[in-house]
């Protein structure tokens, strides 16, 4: 059966006329990027902390906006990203005097998904950047894994499960830094965030870390690189992502030749059972002229004609039927 | 039989100029977009020359190895067919070392019969079934049409249609809104063709822009339509500059004396003035079978008019036939 739980993570930009602009530019271009993820096909959708607000203003509150969402077939908004992606005196995971100050944050968040259907993914980068967090000891993480386990139990009661996505850039990018990391944190609490393509950068087999961290593992962002990080790139500031020098495009979407084995983690997700969410997820498409719209397209064609072969013949493979 | 509606999308749109939109790979994310925005079919637009690499079957030849190659190269985006070719036989040959043709022209006619030979020809293996062409030049750069030079366009079109139904391909008028058949000149024409060869082609954006209510055209040649083109208008050349030289660089292109940034888009933008469930309806009751081709001529974002066109057509225009054809069938 086909795999009908497809979110897409909210990184879009469009042509306006004041020049490139996310859709929340104003609620027309934001109807009309509804419209083409729906005529895509998605049915979740996944959303920065940051846009929340935004998407209230213009459709009278967050569940207006999920409530439109609905009426153009999405089943919910399914998942918030939340980050402290550059360190600041006031917030920076692994600065322990600065957890109460994130707690805070990540409460106000939660309040803004109140009276929604239900969202499933409270979506963390567990670090900041690395050169703002070297040197990485098992202290280091441990303050981090401390923080996370606090705001896990928080937005367990919300219904919300604290999920981390890891960046090649962060300070927590390594097999042994996961381990570790996966080690100090409570299983209940603190959960795995399966990015191909950032731990792929990192030189990490998002395969292989799915099948060891399956139990633990609540969603994937399905995007593609072509390049491992083979220059420490990821110890570039101030953003590695964005500014290094030797890659000047780290992603791609689905489909387009690059590293990551999508057929593979398709097959380990049927064989684990795993019934949740996927997400697709490509920051930056514009990069080299191209199109947001166009790079979705591509990827949801590549689950639909490529992936949706790869689980039937998975499948039949193990003898499954979802 | 109203389910033998099929919906395709034109590509042309992705092409805004002469050397953009040549490489393989272009060509590959454009289809697979009009793939999975829900068409089963593409149109393709006549060109010629190196830049033009899905302009003719020599083109598809030299770029895929065949027209089989190419049809292989559709169908591996998940498209089933080409729906239907647009021709207009101004544009030159480079393949055959020959400058516009002209339906009025009687010298021509060996020329123009051969031509839409050689791509209906190749259409039947694209799955393809309609060779939509541009029945005589823009308004501005003929004289009037009398009844003398609409008999040669008639008997040129009936030349036409009858060589392109040797490969089971309808030859379908295309009347834009720059045409110099817009005033009055469609029924002198059409009268004078065999229905059996020539229909005609119905582009919502391009009659509504000439002033022209689709759903008048439907309600009176209903039984002639071979071949629809679904695109939305923005303006309607009420001034009738059509009637200017040139009028496709100055008009067109240009905007006229308006500026007018765009006069077409994709179904159901903002600010359209065509009735998409009013027409589909007509469609459906006037007993159309065949394609439905989706436009966003002019477009800046191709893409995204596709999926936005695709939007429509799921959720509005098919269930609307389905419900149509159920509502016949009790």
């Amino acid at each position: 059966m086909v795999w009908t739980k497809w979110s897409y993570m909210d990184h879009w930009v469009t042509e306006t006329p004041q020049g490139p602009q996310p859709p929340s530019f104003n609620r027309a271009y934001m109807d009309r990027y509804v419209k083409q993820l729906s005529a895509l096909g998605f049915t979740g959708f996944d959303t920065f902390f940051f846009y929340l607000p935004l998407y209230a203003g213009m459709y009278g509150g967050v569940p207006g906006f999920e409530r439109f969402l609905q009426d153009n077939g999405f089943d919910k908004i399914t998942g918030i990203f939340s980050a402290y992606p550059s360190a600041t005196k006031y917030t920076a995971p692994h600065v322990r005097e600065t957890h109460d100050r994130i707690v805070a944050d990540c409460t106000n968040t939660l309040r803004m998904c109140e009276a929604l259907t239900g969202v499933e993914n409270f979506i963390v980068m567990p670090t900041s950047t690395y050169y703002q967090t070297e040197p990485v000891t098992d202290d280091t993480i441990k303050v981090v894994a401390d923080l996370w386990n606090r705001v896990g139990k928080l937005t367990l009661e919300h219904g919300m499960k604290t999920t981390c996505h890891f960046e090649f850039w962060g300070a927590i990018r390594t097999r042994a830094q996961l381990e570790t990391f996966f080690e100090y944190t409570d299983p209940e609490y603190v959960h795995f965030f399966c990015d191909t393509a950032q731990h792929t950068i990192a030189g990490v087999d998002p395969v292989q870390l799915f099948r060891d961290y399956r139990d633990r593992c609540t969603g994937f962002h399905f995007k593609d690189t072509k390049n491992v990080d083979e220059h420490e790139a990821y110890r570039t500031p101030p953003d590695p992502e964005l500014m290094a020098p030797q890659v000047t495009r780290w992603f791609y979407e689905m489909g387009e030749g690059g590293l990551v084995d999508f057929p593979g983690l398709m097959k380990e997700i049927v064989a684990s059972g795993y019934d949740g969410w996927l997400t697709v997820e490509h920051d930056k498409a514009e990069l080299g002229g191209g199109s947001y719209a166009e790079a979705t397209a591509v990827a949801k064609w590549y689950i639909d004609n490529v992936l949706a072969g790869a689980q039937a013949a998975a499948e039949a493979e193990l003898g499954v039927a979802r | 039989m109203n389910g033998g509606i099929r919906w395709g999308y034109a590509i042309n749109q992705w092409k805004p100029q002469f050397d953009d939109f040549v490489r393989r790979e272009q060509h590959e994310r454009a289809l697979k977009t009009i793939s999975i925005a829900g068409f089963e079919g593409v149109e393709l637009t006549y060109g010629t020359g190196r830049w033009e690499p899905l302009g003719n079957p020599q083109q598809l030849a030299a770029n895929f190895g065949s027209v089989t190659g190419f049809g292989e190269f559709v169908r591996g985006c998940a498209l089933d067919a080409v729906s239907s070719w647009y021709w207009d036989p101004a544009e030159r040959s480079m393949e055959h070392l020959t400058g516009p043709l002209s339906p009025m022209a009687e010298d021509d006619l060996p020329a123009m019969v051969e031509r839409a030979r050689e791509l209906a020809g190749a259409l039947p293996e694209l799955g393809g079934s309609v060779l939509v062409v541009r029945p005589v030049p823009g308004a501005g750069d003929v004289e009037p049409l009398g009844d003398d030079a609409l008999g040669r366009v008639a008997a040129c079109w009936d030349a036409v249609g009858r060589a392109t139904a040797e490969h089971g391909v309808r030859t379908a008028l295309h009347v834009d809104f720059l045409s110099a058949l817009r005033r009055d000149h469609v029924p002198a024409l059409l009268d004078r063709t065999d229905p059996a060869v020539v229909g005609l082609a119905l582009d919502t954006g391009e009659l509504t822009a000439g002033g022209i209510d689709p759903l008048t055209v439907i309600s009176a040649y209903g039984d002639r339509i071979a071949h629809v083109q679904f695109k939305d208008a923005l303006a309607v050349d009420e001034a009738e500059e059509y009637l200017q030289p040139h009028a496709h660089w100055t008009v067109r292109v240009r905007g006229g004396a308006r500026e007018i940034p765009r006069w077409f888009a994709e179904p159901g933008a903002d600010g359209g003035l065509v009735d998409f469930p009013a027409v589909t309806r007509a469609l459906v009751e006037a007993g159309y079978s065949g394609w439905i081709v989706v436009e966003s001529d002019q477009s800046p974002h191709p893409a995204a008019s596709a999926l936005l066109a695709g939007y429509l057509v799921q959720r509005e225009l098919r269930p609307l036939i389905e419900t149509e054809k159920e509502a016949a069938d009790a």
